[in-house]
């Protein structure tokens, strides 16, 4: 026999002893049965307390190009265009309203301003459908100049404002699926902002000016803790000239839609935008936004109960080694496995994989009752890219995975259950609490999940935050600082480093 | 019941443990406190925070110090053996607990106490460096005013009651993982559950039923009239899940064989 | 493999104490060699370096000529009972025998053979926290059987047996040396190993004080040493220690000599009209060999290290 499948078939021996030494102690199974059980209910429990009511059928939530939820309501003036052409426009003034806190209440006080991400400029769109592919160059409110396409995307231009004295250019021409925005200062030195390629674009397509602007947000911390954001009305509107078409685009009058503007119950508007043409002279007043939709139950809110199950799993974990120690038992183990690191990694992969299909079960059963639940209730539960729904239930079946790894190896390092059982709760639960649920502010919050093995719940963010979309972007607000995997990764990274830790302890020391 | 308190004094104190949980107690409180407090920034309209909760803030990881030091006074017997030994020289089991429960909770006021007042004066201090002002012209609480006082003095109270609540379920559970285990889910999972909830009647119910939030009610000097329950019903609430622990705990020594 | 046990100049500190002083013994096969001295002499703490459990700071420590952690499937080549509470109290005895098993690739049948080979039998099904020390015991040989290893190695296997579990470890120990096993026996009794053993390595102050036969030890014990029985014990001291022996009491009625043949005592006591009833060569006890080893070996470190570890 050749010496590296000896070797592969001896850890393999291990892994079996290991597992076989986890399942004949019944305390064990049942309380990671236990902790699949509490998962799965305590998610249960969250997602029917969440209710929602429409008057009739709830609206339809448009859903974009990458299958996410959409805002897609703005002030457009349109026309058609086929085939290849171009628009070129001349911004010269970007004003808006907003509402402010109710000082009394019931008596609205609006004062005028702009809200940092309102939006106004040229843009192509296959049609008026809400959530259809589109492209558009635009000036922001504060964000300078932006080209933008299909709600996700979103390219930096020149930063500065408009005003009658610095008035913008900006052109958005097409060929074919390609797009692609220019800005100037002065209509004759032209600098590319960015390009678009929007797969399956029609050849008739709408072209035109437009207005929008995202609710004023106001983030406070929550009574007992926590953040909670508010959104208050306002408007944009912005004055265009000197506009120019290229290409087949249909003569006659420019035709003006409040998209996707929601009716009140006697029919009329609510909060409408508005145009005026005067001369060449282009006056349109917009409200909404373009961008991804956050408002709705996300898929990660019916995995409240990992926080109970992942208690249950560092207990048992630290205990799977705790308890060798207390009886001596760590002696026989020693003797039937002399080298003590595969040893170690052997114990550590069993209770690691068990901890794995456990969470596995938990978070399939979950998320998919849970879900069910939600939509029973009434409530809109945000859609997300195929691939997100198994990442959030298999990421999550990681986390706990990698937090038993972590725990068993900090219970090796302290050879006490007592000790080790808190150190891995401060290490993975009461960081994650600290920032989602206390009254600390929101910087400290995000620290706290960059640097601490809680960042590994980043892998439970459904949706993401988008830079051009101001949020309440907070772990409170469910929005983590690091990308899911980034932050699975630096769970991992801290659970593997502590068993390289516990491995050169278990090493040096005498057992 | 005097010989049970002496017995009791000299184990925990003879235990090397004890001390170092006791200094953990208090660095740990402290640490947390300041960092929190110089995490916070306001803005010239005034600050949102409560300077009591922010200063006081490192009581919510010290308390796990506290249940550490419950937990270990009555599993560190069963893991040994030793409770045979106890039982046996002091065979009136109630007084027994009744024994432990006092040193413990002697032991975590005298760490609570400096771990408190340690926060208190260093959080004040840098949030008033911080330019910390209620709003436009109010300045902050001293540190004599009513709520301040309430704050520090319920602090106090809470880490003792969070001490007592692990020694019961310690002595109901013996194991002592289980034992940590059942006090930090009962404490930490039980504080965010009501964030989980969007049903807001759910959403106070639950807060008031964990012992944590309802607890720690006892450090609120802002916004009162919003919390679900007054400083000290909460701080009651607390008292409550002790007192019904404690019960669990001593009912379970009695009525099982050691 | 050579069933074979090397140990050769084993030395290592607790802090001041040196638990091991230059440590070297051969345990041969198809013998039982006792490992016997005071408590702290370093029994245990050889047997922990032997098995790869603590690191020696000198010296090597050799089963069937390799160190131990070197050993594939190590159970395979040396079976051990060290302590006998070592287990998982809720776990049963069968699954704790079977985990072991599995770590070594071997199957539930062999779990079967060894707990029946022990005599546990049907309480093997039952949970190992509620065991008396003797079923643990039990328990304990069959995990050292576990792997049928050439070499065994046993910290002192009688603790907590009944007489009637004595006499079965006896015969068993005496059984496995006649397989060509080589069994390692460590006690601090040596009437224990008396019956048992067949080689001695006694040991004192982490070092080997003796390393040789029990029928040799015993002879070396008892030469030049005669038993008298008299019922005039004091004529009898003063005529012997008259003629150049040194006589030392045992009993009532019954003196040692030390320093003249028997043909010698009995004359001198003829001539000195001393009435005897028997005059023996002493058979010293293996106790009394031991002792007489180890009288400046014994250290007198109250629980010792031993019961510390």
């Amino acid at each position: 026999m050749n010496t590296t499948t000896t070797r592969r078939s001896g850890f393999a021996r291990l892994l079996r002893a290991e597992w076989t030494k986890f399942r004949t102690v019944r305390g064990w199974v049942l309380a990671m049965a236990g902790a699949a059980l509490i998962t799965v209910l305590l998610g249960l429990l969250s997602a029917s307390g969440s209710h929602t009511s429409c008057d009739g059928a709830c609206p339809a939530v448009p859903v974009g190009p990458g299958g996410e939820a959409v805002e897609d309501k703005f002030y457009f003036v349109h026309r058609p265009l086929n085939g290849d052409g171009s628009i070129t426009v001349r911004v010269t003034s970007m004003t808006g309203q907003k509402r402010l806190p109710d000082s009394t209440p019931g008596s609205r006080r609006v004062a005028s301003g702009v809200v940092p991400w309102a939006k106004a400029g040229v843009m192509i769109k296959e049609s008026m459908k809400q959530g259809s592919t589109y492209a558009a160059v635009m000036v922001t409110g504060a964000h300078g100049v932006r080209m933008q396409h299909d709600f996700t995307q979103d390219v930096a231009g020149r930063p500065g404002g408009v005003s009658q004295r610095s008035p913008r250019w900006l052109r958005l021409t097409r060929s074919g699926a390609d797009l692609t925005g220019y800005e100037s200062t002065d209509g004759r030195q032209w600098s590319q902002v960015g390009t678009a390629h929007l797969a399956g674009l029609p050849d008739a397509v709408q072209i035109g000016l437009f207005a929008a602007s995202p609710g004023d947000l106001t983030v406070t911390p929550g009574d007992f803790g926590g953040s909670s954001a508010a959104s208050r009305f306002a408007a944009a509107t912005a004055v265009f000239d000197q506009v120019s078409l290229r290409g087949s685009a249909a003569d006659g009058a420019w035709r003006p839609d409040d998209v996707g503007v929601t009716l009140n119950p006697d029919g009329s508007p609510h909060h409408p935008g508005g145009f005026k043409e005067s001369g060449d002279t282009y006056t349109v007043t917009g409200v909404g936004d373009i961008a991804p939709l956050s408002d709705g139950q996300q898929i990660e809110n019916t995995l409240t109960g990992v926080l109970a199950g992942l208690i249950v799993v560092i207990v048992v974990a630290v205990m799977f080694i705790t308890t060798e120690y207390r009886r001596g038992l760590i002696r026989t183990t020693l003797l039937a496995g002399p080298r003590r690191g595969r040893t170690l990694v052997a114990k550590a992969l069993a209770i690691g994989a068990v901890t794995f299909v456990i969470g596995l079960v938990a978070a399939t059963a979950a998320v998919t009752l849970g879900k069910a639940i939600l939509v029973a209730n009434g409530n809109y539960v945000l859609p997300v890219a195929p691939f997100t729904e198994p990442r959030v239930i298999v990421g999550t079946a990681v986390l706990l995975g990698a937090a038993a790894v972590l725990a068993l190896a900090v219970g090796t390092l302290f050879r006490r259950s007592v000790a080790a059982v808190i150190t891995a709760i401060v290490l993975i639960v009461v960081p994650y609490i600290l920032a989602t649920a206390s009254v600390l502010p929101a910087g400290a919050a995000q620290w706290l999940m960059r640097l601490t093995p809680a960042a590994g719940f980043a892998i439970q963010q459904s949706i993401p935050a988008y830079a051009h979309v101001l949020g309440n972007y907070t772990p409170s607000g469910g929005y983590y600082p690091l990308a899911p995997w980034a932050g699975l990764a630096v769970l991992c990274g801290y659970a593997a480093l502590t068993l390289g830790l516990a491995v050169f302890q278990l090493r040096r020391r005498d057992a | 019941m005097r010989r049970h308190l002496l017995a009791e004094w000299t184990k925990l104190r003879t235990v090397a443990g004890t001390g170092w949980l006791l200094l953990g107690l208090v660095a740990l409180t402290v640490a947390v406190s300041v960092v929190a407090a110089a995490a916070v920034s306001c803005t010239s309209a005034g600050c949102a925070y409560d300077p009591a909760k922010i200063s006081l803030f490192g009581v919510q990881v010290g308390q796990a110090m506290a249940a550490i030091l419950a937990v270990l006074a009555i599993s560190g017997e069963y893991s040994t053996g030793m409770i045979r030994t106890t039982l046996a020289a002091m065979p009136r089991r109630a007084t027994v607990l009744a024994a432990k429960a006092a040193v413990v909770t002697g032991l975590t006021l005298a760490a609570g106490t400096v771990a408190v007042l340690a926060s208190m004066l260093v959080g004040r201090r840098i949030l008033l460096e911080n330019g910390f002002t209620r709003g436009p012209g109010t300045p902050m609480l001293s540190l004599l005013e009513g709520p301040m006082l309430r704050a520090a003095f319920g602090s106090v109270l809470y880490l003792a009651l969070i001490a007592l609540l692990s020694l019961g379920i310690a002595a109901a559970v013996r194991d002592s993982a289980t034992a940590i285990g059942v006090v930090l889910g009962l404490l930490y999972v039980l504080s965010i559950l009501p964030f989980m909830i969007a049903d807001p009647d759910w959403q106070k119910l639950l807060w008031q039923f964990s012992p944590m939030n309802a607890g720690l009610a006892i450090q609120a000097t802002t916004h009162l009239s919003t919390l679900p329950l007054s400083p000290w019903a909460g701080l009651g609430v607390l008292a409550l899940w002790a007192a019904v622990a404690l019960l669990g705990g001593g009912l379970s020594l009695r009525l099982r064989d050691a | 493999m050579r069933a074979t046990i090397e140990v050769a100049g084993l030395c290592k500190r607790f802090g001041q104490t040196m638990a091991l002083d230059g440590m070297s013994f051969t345990v041969e096969p198809g013998q039982v060699t006792g490992f016997v001295g005071p408590n702290g002499a370093g029994k245990s703490t050889t047997m922990r370096v032997i098995l790869g459990l603590d690191a020696a700071d000198e010296g090597t420590a050799l089963v069937g000529g390799r160190p131990y952690p070197g050993l594939r499937d190590p159970l395979r080549h040396v079976g051990a009972l060290l302590d006998a509470a070592a287990l998982q109290p809720s776990r049963t005895g069968r699954n704790h025998l079977l985990w072991l098993a599995h770590s070594q690739g071997l199957g539930a049948r062999r779990v079967d053979e060894v707990i029946e080979r022990v005599g546990l039998g049907s309480a093997a099904g039952r949970r190992a926290g509620g065991f008396s020390l003797g079923m643990r015991q039990r328990l304990g040989i069959a995990a050292a059987l576990l792997g049928d290893p050439p070499v065994l190695l046993l910290d002192e296997p009688s603790n907590g047996l009944d007489p009637e579990g004595i006499v079965w470890m006896r015969g068993f120990l005496r059984g496995l040396a006649a397989q060509g096993r080589a069994v390692l026996v460590s006690s601090h009794l040596m009437s224990e190993l008396e019956d048992t053993a067949d080689h001695l390595v006694v040991v004192g102050r982490g070092r080997v004080v003796a390393d040789t036969s029990v029928a040799g030890l015993i002879a070396a014990a008892s030469t030049g040493r005669v038993a008298l029985r008299t019922t005039a014990p004091s004529q009898a001291m003063a005529a012997l220690a008259h003629a150049g022996a040194v006589v030392a009491a045992t009993g009532r009625d019954t003196l040692t000599v030390t320093g003249l043949e028997g043909e010698h005592v009995v004359a001198v006591l003829n001539r000195s009209a001393v009435p005897f009833s028997e005059v023996s060569a002493h058979r010293a006890t293996l106790e009394e060999a031991y002792m007489e080893l180890t009288r400046d070996a014994v250290e007198f470190r109250a629980a010792g290290q031993e019961a510390a570890r």
